[in-house]
């Protein structure tokens, strides 16, 4: 069986096209988002948001005695919001500085969850509420009306991205200069936290109040290595989450048993750790090879300037010299150097091993030492007897 | 009835205001009036209020008491006729979007909820850039900026609104002398049509050839008015920590 038909396979089994569907508009829905809370450094109060839920979720199951995931998702939007609204109030209200009210609410919220998780599980009535596969998620327990409702947060979120792209690029921006205009910035950022605890709530049946953030982070993280334009990061960063919720439901359902939320998070990683590595201009790999050849230009240009004096003692810019006399100067690495001038036609090579600068090698040490040195001009005795030694071809 | 606003011979009028962060006083009973069509700087040493001075008639910071009028009207009535330049470090430079679409920022009052910049934004835009000598910079990551051009993005980004009275907190900071000599163009040709602009200032010697108003600031307003009358050696003195000058010249 060749990996299409295992493709076909797959997404004819009736779990896995749920489940994929579910991961797909999950993905999407937490990279849009996750593009603002990463602009706007909040990054963590994602992390806090999507363990804040977990009471809300417990909660919920509490007080209705249903497994409906609408109820429970409402309880956990709910929640998070109480958990980011009290990031925001002890930040605001007492000298502690963000971190330490981010990792306060995080525990507070997510001890208090697991309590209430290990109340419910005692529960004389024994509902099973199976509600611990929300610490982690457990995709396969994802119904069509689970998908119903993950597609229906996925729609409002994404209109509203779409509707207020401009308010929310400038409140990302500079909430100053929104403020100055006239809009209203505590709503737009309530509006737009808002947004950003949908598209937790809309995660954690799949991956889970734990590591639900990641979906939030990773993809937009990744996305910002690929592009400097808000509008291409956002589509990026859907693609991004889309294929991590691909990745990760088709590869948990080859393997034996390997978790889904856990394994969505991984592909989402994977693609900040490549994208980190190999995107252009941003990336490692990239910025590696931008210095190394900058520093192979400038010894290049060395060489090139060593010629120039040279020649200019003798009296004649294009006088050869040997390369032993240019090593000793120069230092090792020479040789690398006159391959990269003689590939651009700077220097010539003589039958003897000796080499010499040509017309555009003259042209580009004269511009490279001006550009080097713009206050000290070459010394006018040897500048004369160049332009002298040109003037003879 | 009276006079459309701009017609009114005072631009800011700002009473009694005093603006605290805690229980410490930022600023403490100000009573400024700037007249319409001066070039004004505000001076007075670092933590003197001039940020909070020039936030508090934007609306963006809330007063313990007193009031603020722009044209005689508070600043939510008139907020299309203030630009704002704020001091370049106060975004992140990282963000990823072109001069040109910061500058169209400036139009998004103008266009009001959901509508986006169009054709004559972009033309307005040029046009702002091409004034502040950025043209050519239109379509530049803003992450590939120069101070100087950072500060000037945000120039320009304030000239699109379009704006009556310019409020601007340290545009000189960090730019060099070309770059110090556009942005005066910029203003002076400003003030050529009618317009105000504040400016929050660092370099004292630079006040007389500059301005023709001067608000000497720490905490409390220690003189405003023309540069002539106001500028004076005991007024600096009193701006500036006039205690330590006060001793100095004793034990001489």
């Amino acid at each position: 069986m060749g990996p299409l038909d295992l493709l076909v396979f797959l997404f004819s089994d009736h779990t896995v096209r749920t489940v994929g569907a579910g991961a797909v508009l999950m993905g999407v829905t937490s990279g849009v988002l996750g593009v603002y809370a990463l602009l706007r450094r909040q990054s963590l109060l994602g992390d806090a948001m999507s363990h804040a839920a977990l009471p809300g979720l417990a909660l919920a199951f509490l007080l209705t005695r249903s497994k409906e995931s609408a109820f429970l998702l409402f309880g956990a939007a709910l929640a998070a919001w109480v958990g980011a609204l009290g990031v925001i109030a002890v930040t605001g209200y007492t000298r502690l500085k963000p971190d330490a009210a981010l990792g306060i609410i995080l525990s507070v919220f997510f001890g208090f969850g697991l309590v209430l998780l290990t109340v419910i599980q005692r529960l004389p009535t024994a509902a099973q509420a199976g509600l611990d596969k929300f610490l982690f998620g457990q995709a396969a327990t994802l119904l069509q009306r689970d998908v119903g409702v993950i597609g229906a947060i996925a729609v409002l979120a994404l209109g509203a991205v779409v509707l207020g792209w401009k308010e929310f690029k400038l409140l990302s921006f500079d909430p100053a200069f929104a403020a100055v205009q006239g809009f209203p910035v505590r709503l737009l950022d309530v509006v737009l936290t808002s947004l950003v605890v949908l598209a937790i709530v809309a995660g954690l049946q799949t991956v889970g109040v734990v590591l639900m953030s990641a979906m939030l982070i990773a993809p937009a993280a990744a996305a910002r290595q690929w592009t400097d334009r808000l509008s291409t990061m956002v589509l990026l960063a859907a693609v991004f989450g889309a294929a991590a919720g691909i990745g990760g439901v088709v590869l948990s359902s080859l393997g034996d048993s390997l978790p889904t939320g856990p394994t969505i998070v991984v592909c989402a990683s994977l693609l900040v750790y490549g994208s980190l590595l190999f995107a252009p201009h941003r990336g490692l790999v990239w910025q590696r090879l931008v210095a190394a050849r900058r520093q192979r230009t400038v010894q290049a240009l060395r060489v090139l300037a060593q010629l120039y004096w040279l020649g200019a003692q003798h009296g004649d810019p294009f006088y050869p010299h040997p390369v032993r006399a240019l090593r000793a100067l120069v230092g090792p690495g020479v040789e690398g150097s006159l391959q990269e001038l003689a590939a651009r036609n700077w220097v010539r090579r003589l039958p003897d091993g000796r080499v010499g600068l040509t017309e555009e090698g003259l042209a580009a040490v004269r511009d490279f030492l001006r550009q080097a040195e713009p206050e000290a001009p070459a010394p006018a005795s040897s500048e004369a007897k160049a332009q002298g030694g040109e003037a003879g071809q | 009835m009276t006079a459309p606003f701009p017609q009114q011979a005072l631009a800011i009028e700002i009473a009694d205001l005093t603006v605290a962060y805690r229980d410490r006083p930022v600023l403490w009973d100000v009573d400024v009036q700037v007249p319409a069509g001066v070039l004004m700087a505000v001076v007075g040493p670092n933590g003197a209020g001039k940020t909070t001075l020039l936030k508090a008639v934007l609306g963006l910071v809330r007063p313990a008491a007193g009031t603020v009028r722009i044209f005689g009207q508070p600043i939510k009535a008139v907020r299309r006729l203030v630009g704002y330049v704020p001091q370049h470090r106060e975004v992140d430079w990282d963000f990823p979007t072109s001069v040109l679409d910061v500058v169209m920022m400036g139009r998004y009052g103008h266009l009001g909820w959901f509508r986006r910049p169009g054709a004559r934004e972009r033309a307005l835009a040029l046009a702002a850039l091409e004034q502040v000598g950025m043209r050519e910079l239109a379509n530049r990551q803003i992450s590939q900026l120069s101070g100087g051009q950072q500060q000037r993005v945000f120039l320009a980004r304030a000239l699109v609104q379009d704006a009556q009275v310019y409020l601007m907190d340290e545009p000189f900071a960090g730019v060099d002398a070309l770059t110090e000599r556009a942005i005066l163009n910029v203003m002076r040709s400003l003030r050529a049509a009618g317009k105000t602009v504040v400016v929050v200032h660092h370099d004292l010697q630079t006040v007389r050839e500059y301005f023709d108003w001067v608000l000497l600031l720490n905490v409390r307003r220690i003189a405003c008015g023309p540069v002539a009358e106001v500028f004076t050696e005991e007024n600096l003195r009193q701006t500036y920590g006039g205690r330590s000058v006060a001793l100095e010249v004793k034990r001489s």
